[in-house]
């Protein structure tokens, strides 16, 4: 086994392969963009390993969980059942905004706002790769995930899938510097792209004018232009507007609406009218080769 | 030779190592600390090319750095390539490394550590406009401490399983 001076192929020469291979990699993968079938491969042969790694804090979770006192679990669970009186109460109400709008709608003879379908997803690893902000959900291409999906967490707009495995995907969120999303300004409707900087707590708006009527504290809404997000849903509030007349457009940055430094449970919407559906039991699916009808329960 | 290792015990100990390796670089850690998790995946890798260059050299190194890619969630090759270069430093120059005192051998895995991170750096600067944050060469500190302990246990397994 001890080789002192066989040596089959030059290390220079497995260096250069090396570095060639890895260079056409990166222009395959970067510039031409063809690497993505391959990706939902190999997210699903590295998948186990993301779900190894959170074993042992989901184990602690579950300790923790079982080590509370009764007390406080029971004033847990009174506070969330006021929770859900409070929230059921709003429902009614959204109801009866909702019916009134679409007959609003009817009468301008306006297409009425379509429905989505939701699914919870679970952060199973946020990256520790500094450079790019994204997370990986425990949900992909046997959920019915798919490139392009919006993502949302209880308080607005999170970002969007960029790669799934079988049953991962990995979303880009919108503080990312490579991701931007239309939005509207929700107290004059003013449109403004809104785009990550590479800070979690900071969004910058693009292309503002001058003269724009935009004032610190508005709030951007999607304004489902770009065809990726559904429109209005919360996405940043202004923090600061510097206008210098120096420069072309004014420094406008925001904050976004999402608590993207803590995520943890998320939500995967769907169109109604769109082809892709949720799938929700993807095992039972797969065995029985039938459609679910718990599709249906969580229509909304 | 006490107890022979079949090569394929020994194949599935470096497999094993690696997986732990990535499994500690995904693992949640709390914000104070997580700015200081060690280099584990080009750390162990580096061992396995400084112990067992003739086993493990490039071609290994490089199929591990696209795992890295794809759980990092980077541009494919951007490990792959630079976790190459830093492999091939150590199997060229492995018969003088393995000679260095421990404390030596640590300087030189941090200078590494930093020269991956510098270039992953200007890969993703060059490709995707990355910003750099003052934490991200901490890692290079934390790996030069970390090393003298990893390599002796790292040692302590390939001497159990006899692996040449």
């Amino acid at each position: 086994m001890t080789t002192l001076f066989i040596r089959t192929i030059s290390l220079r020469f497995r260096l250069t392969l090396a570095l060639l291979l890895a260079f056409l990699l990166i222009v395959l993968d970067h510039q031409l963009n063809v690497m993505q079938s391959t990706r939902v491969v190999l997210n699903s042969i590295v998948s186990p390993v993301q779900y190894l790694a959170t074993v042992p804090e989901q184990t602690f979770d579950r300790l923790s969980e079982n080590l509370q006192s009764r007390r406080s679990m029971r004033a847990y669970i009174a506070e969330l059942e006021t929770d859900m009186l409070d929230m059921k109460a709003q429902m009614q109400r959204y109801q009866l905004l909702l019916r009134e709008n679409e007959r609003l709608r009817n009468l301008l003879a306006s297409e009425s706002l379509q429905d989505s379908l939701r699914m919870v997803a679970e952060v199973i690893a946020v990256d520790s790769n500094s450079f790019s902000h994204q997370v990986v959900i425990n949900k992909g291409t046997a959920h019915g995930a798919f490139i392009g999906q919006p993502v949302l967490d209880d308080q607005g707009v999170v970002g969007q899938v960029v790669s799934v495995g079988l049953t991962s995907a990995r979303i880009l969120l919108i503080s990312d510097q490579n991701h931007a999303i239309p939005t509207r300004s929700e107290r004059n409707g003013i449109r403004v792209v809104v785009q990550g900087t590479g800070n979690m707590e900071q969004l910058e708006l693009m292309h503002v004018p001058h003269t724009s009527d935009l004032v610190e504290g508005d709030l951007l809404l999607s304004s489902g232009l770009g065809g990726v997000f559904p429109e209005g849903y919360p996405v940043a509030q202004i923090t600061s507007i510097v206008r210098d007349e120096s420069l072309p457009f004014a420094e406008v940055y925001a904050s976004p609406v999402a608590q993207l430094d803590r995520l943890r449970m998320l939500l995967l919407l769907w169109r109604a009218d769109d082809e892709r559906q949720p799938v929700f039991t993807p095992l039972r699916d797969a065995l029985n080769a039938q459609p679910s009808d718990a599709v249906e329960d969580t229509n909304d | 030779m006490i107890d022979t290792a079949s090569s394929f015990t020994q194949r599935g100990v470096i497999f094993l190592t690696l997986v732990i390796a990535l499994t500690l670089a995904l693992i949640p850690m709390s914000v104070g600390l997580a700015p200081w998790r060690p280099d584990w995946p080009l750390m162990i890798m580096l061992y396995w090319v400084l112990a067992l260059p003739h086993r493990v050299s490039i071609g290994i190194t490089f199929l591990f750095g696209v795992a890295v890619d794809i759980l990092l969630g980077s541009t494919f090759g951007i490990h792959a390539g630079v976790y190459a270069l830093v492999a091939y430093f150590i199997a060229r120059h492995y018969q003088r490394i393995r000679n260095f005192s421990l404390v030596h051998q640590a300087l030189l895995i941090g200078f590494l550590i930093g020269l991956e991170r510098s270039l992953v750096f200007l890969l993703e600067y060059y490709l995707n406009d990355a910003q750099l944050a003052p934490t991200y060469f901490w890692p290079v500190l934390s790996s030069a401490v970390m090393w003298p302990w990893l390599f002796l246990i790292l040692r302590k397994i390939r001497r159990r399983f006899a692996m040449k």
